[in-house]
């Protein structure tokens, strides 16, 4: 099988108009509600040709109805949520990361917390795809950054019968499950790019797929001291109603800096690993007041933070290495924290099978 | 034996259906269980164990 070849998914016969397409779409609950580019043969093949894998590959099944997730249903997929061919490496890329039981999708899928997977793009793959890293990150606006998180959601929809009320047991769902994906302004981040900071050479394509609320906003103007504004994302980072730091091990955060507090925190001679720190020792809340509600009871904790009087501020996250800096953004004074939902670990995968590669 | 609340019922039947366990015995207790007073709790904990003797039987 190639991407001339024959298709392996049934072909549908339908009247050739775009409200045909969108109807019988619709009616069977294979779209997000929005309306869907009709994946014909043409489009699909088209799409395969974007990446150097075989159409039957399987990248695993997808939970929690375990469909199973060919290179050419990905297409498929991505055809619907409009992506550009140049967008199949990456996506492939994230649902092999997705589907790491590190990530523990499955949880992520059917949980009843607002979690969505977040696509960070590192290295020449975001220019290659015309991602955006810069005003307004987080969209409206750029077309490969929605179209890619769309894709992401459309094969967690309908390969991984992740609907409301069924497969997804979200109580209130986030916008961010319409799409959720971003690349970082690498050359405004003092101290390189995530993807090195996770082992990585600076020049690699990578993604990066992390288990996330959407971005809570930071808002600080005055602060000029790196400790200063540090304590402001931790206040933001550290709040009773977060899942963060019920299930210790599995907790993280990310902090995406915007690039003026990034430069500001810089300039005041810190290190990534003392942002970590400091963010590490700061984001933290006393146990007195965890016992208010939450997850008080059913958390999971090492031995020692149960044994704390009530004063003692705990930790959210195991340690400094699981705060994760980034930076993305335009101008102003804003950052934003995205805190995972306590039971998924953030994974990365080089982005590789680019066509003729 | 499966266990799961009423609002994860028609979730499990799914992914029993897709794995190929069509029979697979579900035990539902009534959603929700967090937020309830414990004599609640322990109500539906003493129907919970009341079933699952039943349903293991002799």
């Amino acid at each position: 099988m190639s991407a001339t070849g024959p298709l392996a998914s049934e072909v549908i016969e339908l009247e050739d108009s775009f409200e045909a397409v969108e109807a019988h779409f619709r009616e069977r609950g294979w779209t997000d509600g929005l309306p869907i580019v009709p994946p014909t043969p043409e489009r699909v093949r088209a799409m395969l040709a974007g990446i150097e894998a075989a159409p039957d590959a399987v990248t695993g099944k997808v939970p929690p109805l375990w469909g199973e997730a060919t290179v050419e249903k990905i297409a498929i997929n991505a055809v619907m949520a409009g992506c550009r061919p140049a967008a199949m490496p990456v996506l492939v890329a994230a649902l092999e990361a997705m589907l790491d039981p590190m990530f523990n999708l499955y949880g992520v899928q059917a949980t009843t917390h607002p979690v969505a997977p977040l696509v960070i793009v590192n290295g020449p793959a975001a220019a290659r795809l015309g991602m955006h890293a810069g005003p307004g990150v987080f969209g409206p606006g750029n077309a490969a950054n929605a179209t890619l998180g769309r894709a992401v959601r459309l094969c967690l929809w309908n390969l991984g019968g992740g609907r409301p009320g069924a497969g997804d047991m979200a109580t209130q769902g986030s916008p961010a499950k319409y799409t959720y994906a971003i690349a970082e302004r690498e050359e405004a981040n003092p101290w390189g790019p995530l993807h090195a900071s996770l082992g990585f050479h600076a020049g690699e394509s990578v993604v990066t797929v992390f288990a996330g609320e959407g971005p809570h906003n930071v808002n600080d103007h005055v602060s000029q001291r790196a400790p200063n504004l540090l304590t402001v994302i931790a206040d933001t980072a550290a709040t009773l109603g977060s899942n963060v730091g019920w299930y210790l091990a599995q907790s993280q955060l990310l902090v995406v800096l915007g690039p003026e507090h990034a430069a500001s925190i810089a300039a005041d001679g810190f290190s990534r690993a003392d942002v970590q720190r400091c963010l590490y020792e700061q984001a933290r809340r006393p146990i007195g007041r965890l016992k208010i509600g939450g997850m008080w009871g059913i958390h999971d904790w090492p031995r020692w933070m149960t044994t704390v009087d009530d004063e003692t501020r705990l930790p959210i996250v195991p340690g400094p290495d699981d705060i994760l800096v980034m930076v993305a953004g335009g101008a102003g004074k804003h950052s934003a924290v995205v805190p995972n939902c306590c039971f998924s670990r953030a994974v990365s995968r080089a982005v590789t099978r680019w066509p003729g590669s | 034996m499966v266990v799961t609340t009423s609002a994860f019922e028609t979730l499990a039947h799914h992914e029993a259906h897709t794995l190929g366990m069509e029979g697979l015995p579900l035990l539902v207790i009534d959603h929700p269980l967090g937020g309830e007073p414990p004599d609640r709790v322990a109500a539906k904990a003493a129907h919970t164990v009341a079933q699952l003797v039943a349903r293991l039987g002799p």
